[in-house]
């Protein structure tokens, strides 16, 4: 793509998102998303492949009627209440409300066409759509957390945990797996959204994090499955270490910094007479973990001598560049400094 | 003004209904969507008539403004949608199953 157009295209996501944060009218926040879906068109519509063009298709039609059902929602709770006023949202319509911005997030039920759209778009798009575009419908969810029914959530973050892990299992597609591993993430964030919503910010920075590295690995080594991962460790050994602790740190083990959203989720839940959400939670971040530890079985414990019956590659050699050698770093160290990533939030 | 409000809410969610079980064709989806928006610039014209207040009549615009680029966006993937699938019937969108 010519850098002027790619240019427009990553302004006009910024504009988007930044027109939704700084709103308080339901309108321009409807705006912000809508421009949002309008910039990441054409970046999956790069390569005119028809998986591509099927990608774009489903994923215009979801979030272009998860659009116009939030700005009904918002345009009912005006004539109910007579005021635009995003934090005030307190009309019988938050419930649909909240359901628009899980349709546009990938929240379970919700969730189908994120597995889709994931395969058909390059794994740079597909960054975007995994990070960037959570991040404006998440401000407008916790703007108006506390007039949700606590309920709503609740369900919504354990279904989205259990559909994550247990649809993951069954995947051989990077992809698709990371898919899935957002909407078991994303489940965790909302799940703790109405009582403690810096909880859920700083689960949302580090899995922002986590994701990034993840991503950025993927689209170094250039694989599409899990077969032609275990080819990696000769490409750049430092990355096969890595990138399996990384993915454990995605299934939330300690010591790494996975581990410190979940830590804190359960004590908040646990705090809030919620114990048996709690375990439900914990219970189903182990299917998680299970595809992750398929991933990093993959990666990094099939090296010579341990033979893999995928053909080897052209040992080229590939510089790691410098936000991935940050973004890895911070996915595992980042656990002893806890307290200060809490009061940043 | 609840009957008025009663009125557009059905048509919204005939609408919205009529986006989720589209059955043959994209184009129907997209008119599906057209239809929802214009529900919506309806509700929003009459609620600024209905407060008497002219600070907001300007936005049935800005919301028909951006659901015009929208439409124009669902009907570039439409054309997209049937230069590499060959036609725009929802049973060929489907290459992306696992």
């Amino acid at each position: 793509m010519s850098p002027y157009i790619l240019f427009v295209m990553l302004t006009s996501l910024g504009l988007g998102t930044t027109l939704t944060f700084t709103s308080s009218h339901w309108l321009l926040a409807w705006m912000g998303l809508e421009i949002n879906t309008l910039a990441i068109i054409p970046l999956m519509t790069n390569k005119h492949h028809p998986r591509a063009v099927e990608a774009a298709t489903k994923y215009f039609l979801t979030q272009a009627a998860a659009a116009a059902i939030l700005l009904f929602a918002s345009i009912y709770n005006a004539w109910y209440s007579g005021q635009w006023f995003i934090q005030d949202m307190s009309s019988p319509v938050s419930t649909l409300m909240t359901l628009a911005i899980a349709i546009k997030l990938g929240i379970a039920p919700m969730h189908f066409w994120l597995p889709e759209v994931m395969q058909g778009i390059s794994i740079n798009t597909g960054l975007i759509l995994v990070t960037w575009q959570k991040l404006a419908p998440l401000a407008l969810l916790m703007q108006i957390s506390h007039n949700i029914k606590p309920e709503l959530l609740i369900i919504l973050g354990l279904m989205s945990t259990i559909i994550g892990g247990w649809g993951g299992l069954n995947q051989t597609q990077i992809r698709k797996i990371m898919a899935y591993s957002s909407i078991a993430h994303l489940g965790w964030i909302i799940s703790i959204l109405h009582f403690m919503p810096a909880l859920a910010m700083v689960n949302l920075f580090i899995y922002l994090i986590m994701t990034i590295t993840m991503f950025m690995t993927f689209n170094l080594l250039n694989s599409p499955t899990i077969n032609t991962l275990a080819v990696n460790w000769s490409k750049s050994p430092i990355l096969a270490a890595t990138s399996a602790l990384a993915l454990l740190s995605l299934g939330g083990l300690p010591p790494l910094s996975g581990f410190m959203p979940k830590w804190l989720i359960i004590q908040e839940l646990t705090n809030q007479e919620l114990a048996p959400t709690a375990t439900l939670l914990a219970l189903s971040a182990l299917l998680s973990l299970f595809f992750y530890l398929r991933l990093s079985y993959s990666l990094s414990l099939t090296i010579m001598p341990n033979t893999h019956p995928q053909t080897l590659n052209w040992n080229m050699k590939i510089t790691t560049p410098l936000p991935l050698s940050l973004m890895m770093m911070m996915t595992l160290t980042m656990l002893p400094i806890t307290p200060t990533i809490i009061s940043l939030f | 003004m609840t009957h008025i409000l009663f009125t557009i809410s059905t048509a919204f969610m005939l609408g919205l209904t009529g986006l989720t079980f589209h059955r043959t064709h994209l184009l129907s989806a997209l008119l599906c969507l057209e239809g929802m928006m214009l529900s919506l610039f309806i509700a929003l014209a009459m609620w600024s008539t209905q407060n008497d207040m002219m600070i907001f009549s300007s936005s049935p615009l800005l919301l028909l403004a951006l659901s015009a680029c929208e439409a124009g966006l669902g009907l570039s993937l439409l054309v997209a949608t049937s230069r590499t699938h060959g036609s725009d019937h929802l049973q060929n969108l489907n290459l992306l199953q696992c």
